[in-house]
């Protein structure tokens, strides 16, 4: 069964009297532990469909779900919950909570979950070591490089074992060898895991990693990108 | 989400802008700790006041003629007890009595060759324990002996005014009970000085029997003055010494007027608690405001993770009351050094000052604090109450961020 189903999801902004389609009646589903890349132009819709998908936005018409549940209508503590439980993000701008360290960051989520202490503390411990920083576990963000923290952002969003993870532009702020780290770290906790990523992106060093690719272009379906 | 995780993330953003947080705290400390030190200065001077009042005027229970008129101090038979020694002999069988002594007041004019001053002579029983803090109060000359026949007693402040001093002769005049001027020559056995310049620059003290006698009122007395172990006792006093044609009147109906005008102004007091409270409200509510505005992609993030509405608002009220209850401990410290020196120094306002205060405000000449805990408690509460209250602004404004627009903040 689909994780995620959009049939004819639009999103309109208005900017003063100006109309902004910027999903123009798009229909996706995907499915388990899929590795998928939406690509196309700036303006697109790229990050308005991770938005959507993510709970953070709803459709002006159409219908979204997740894991068969139509959320276009949940209330905003409905969202959050879902997002809590079943979503991870990882943001261009890595959005880690600058007053805690890297091993509290990774926590938070389990915080807000409510998971045990004995239980968070293996499941941080285990995460950081998947990421390969152990050894920075106490360091807040702004004693750790780009790609440290974005690495720690991917712990982060995987730490309640969510359902799918979507990244917006996650190597956008990182170097080429950070950035194929960040990219090599997703594929292979992908592979373990199987949690489904998606991300949104236009380096096609980072398309080259997807199994499937969802192209866009203004606010439609130009391919759905059947799996490789 | 543990209540404990949420407090951590309150106070650390605290420490990223030490500065700011810094200020805050103090402008709370420093607007508690000036109400504190204001609201003991004005505690101690109402209380000094008022027990000055109850040790030296009032007593805790006066008994009077009904037609008995403080303001007018009648001399006439109808306006004066008649039988006064039997009243002070049965209020001084209740347990409750430290001291009951009749005293007789009366208006008088003190000449000397080149001035002279109105003054309220009061015959007394010297020998009465009301008169303790007077007769230790004594700084030249000496105490009047009951059988005194021409001995008075004036305070030191009125001495220094008139130019005169202890074994001096002066002359005093009065209207006696039949309406008639008489005059005598006294001698000034002594002088006086009560720590209240207003009552001993016009109290004249005088024995009861020569006083009765030089006003033409043999055995009678304007009033039986009682003095208790426990002033909250004076209404079982007053109800069991009442009688016929004897008004039994008590501590709080004898200084009414002081009372009540110090209600008034405690009300006003209470206004400006109010606008200082409010001024600190008005600075954490700008911080946090501010530390809301600096975090909109933070809280968006916060949101993105699935923290609710309701957890971000707990969050900056934590921040909102770790911030207030800092500047609290700052403010109490600060008042109770503040009151602490205010009680043990006090503020020396001078003779003249506290004699402009008028004899109905028995004023001392160094105005003292009092250390009032309920005050602290109040005042500490009312502050982190408001705070508290001031800062659901920025809390709500926080909680109720779109995730997505909060993301693309800059």
């Amino acid at each position: 069964m689909a994780i995620i189903e959009l049939v004819n999801a639009t999103r309109t902004y208005e900017l003063g009297e100006v109309k902004t389609h910027a999903l123009n009646g798009v229909s996706l589903m995907f499915e388990p532990g899929e590795f998928t890349a939406l690509v196309g132009p700036s303006g697109s819709g790229k990050t308005t469909l991770l938005q959507l998908i993510g709970c953070l936005d709803r459709p002006d018409g159409g219908t979204v779900k997740i894991n068969g549940q139509d959320v276009s209508r949940f209330s905003a503590n409905q969202r959050a919950d879902l997002r809590r439980k079943e979503i991870g993000f990882v943001f261009q701008f890595f959005a880690l909570v600058p007053v805690l360290s890297a091993y509290e960051n990774v926590e938070l989520p389990l915080l807000l979950s409510n998971v045990k202490t004995q239980e968070r503390k293996e499941r941080v411990t285990e995460l950081l070591k998947a990421v390969g920083l152990s050894d920075r576990a106490k360091h807040r963000p702004d004693q750790l490089s780009g790609g440290e923290q974005q690495r720690v952002a991917i712990a982060r969003a995987l730490a309640p074992r969510p359902l799918m993870i979507l990244a917006d532009e996650p190597t956008a702020n990182l170097d080429t060898e950070n950035g194929k780290q960040a990219m090599d770290i997703m594929q292979r906790l992908n592979q373990e895991t199987g949690t489904a990523f998606i991300f949104a992106t236009h380096d096609p060093r980072v398309v080259a990693y997807a199994r499937r690719v969802v192209k866009l272009r203004d606010g439609r379906v130009d391919s759905n990108g059947a799996s490789a | 989400m543990p209540l404990s995780k949420l407090w951590t993330i309150a106070y650390r953003d605290l420490g990223r802008h030490r500065r700011r947080s810094i200020f805050t705290l103090l402008a709370v400390g420093l607007g508690l700790g000036l109400l504190l030190v204001m609201d003991g200065l004005i505690s101690g001077v109402v209380a000094d006041s008022l027990a000055n009042s109850i040790r030296l005027r009032t007593g805790h229970v006066q008994l009077r003629a009904d037609s008995f008129q403080e303001d007018q101090l009648s001399l006439q038979a109808k306006d004066l007890l008649a039988n006064p020694d039997e009243l002070a002999a049965k209020a001084k069988e209740l347990s409750e009595v430290k001291a009951a002594a009749p005293v007789l007041w009366s208006s008088v004019i003190l000449n000397t060759i080149d001035q002279s001053a109105g003054l309220q002579l009061m015959g007394i029983d010297t020998t009465s324990a009301l008169y303790d803090p007077i007769r230790s109060g004594v700084t030249a000359g000496e105490w009047l002996s009951p059988d005194d026949r021409d001995g008075i007693l004036i305070g030191r402040v009125l001495a220094e005014e008139l130019g005169v001093s202890a074994g001096q002769k002066v002359n005093l005049t009065v209207v006696n009970s039949d309406g008639r001027p008489d005059e005598g020559t006294f001698t000034i056995r002594g002088l006086f000085s009560t720590g209240i310049p207003g009552y001993d620059q016009s109290a004249v003290f005088m024995p009861l029997d020569k006083a009765q006698a030089f006003t033409g009122s043999s055995g009678r007395a304007s009033l039986v003055m009682i003095l208790l172990n426990n002033q909250n006792d004076a209404n079982k006093v007053a109800a069991a010494l009442s009688a016929p044609g004897v008004a039994a009147l008590t501590w709080s109906d004898l200084n009414k007027f002081f009372v009540e005008t110090m209600g008034t102004a405690m009300s006003f007091y209470v206004i400006l608690d109010f606008i200082v409270i409010l001024i600190v409200a008005v600075i954490i509510v700008n911080t946090l405001l501010m530390s809301v505005f600096e975090r909109v992609r933070e809280m968006g993030i916060l949101a993105a993770l699935g923290m609710k509405g309701r957890q971000i608002r707990v969050m900056f009220l934590l921040e909102a009351a770790t911030l207030a209850l800092i500047g609290i401990a700052v403010g109490l410290i600060i008042g109770a050094a503040g009151v602490w020196y205010l009680a043990t120094t006090g503020i020396p306002i001078g003779d003249k000052m506290a004699a402009v205060a008028g004899s109905n405000f028995a004023l001392s000449a160094t105005m003292y604090g009092r250390f009032e805990p309920i005050s602290f408690l109040n005042l500490s509460l009312a502050t982190l109450i408001v705070v508290v209250l001031a800062s659901l602004y920025p809390a709500f404004y926080a909680s109720r961020l779109e995730p997505i627009k909060a993301l693309h903040e800059q």
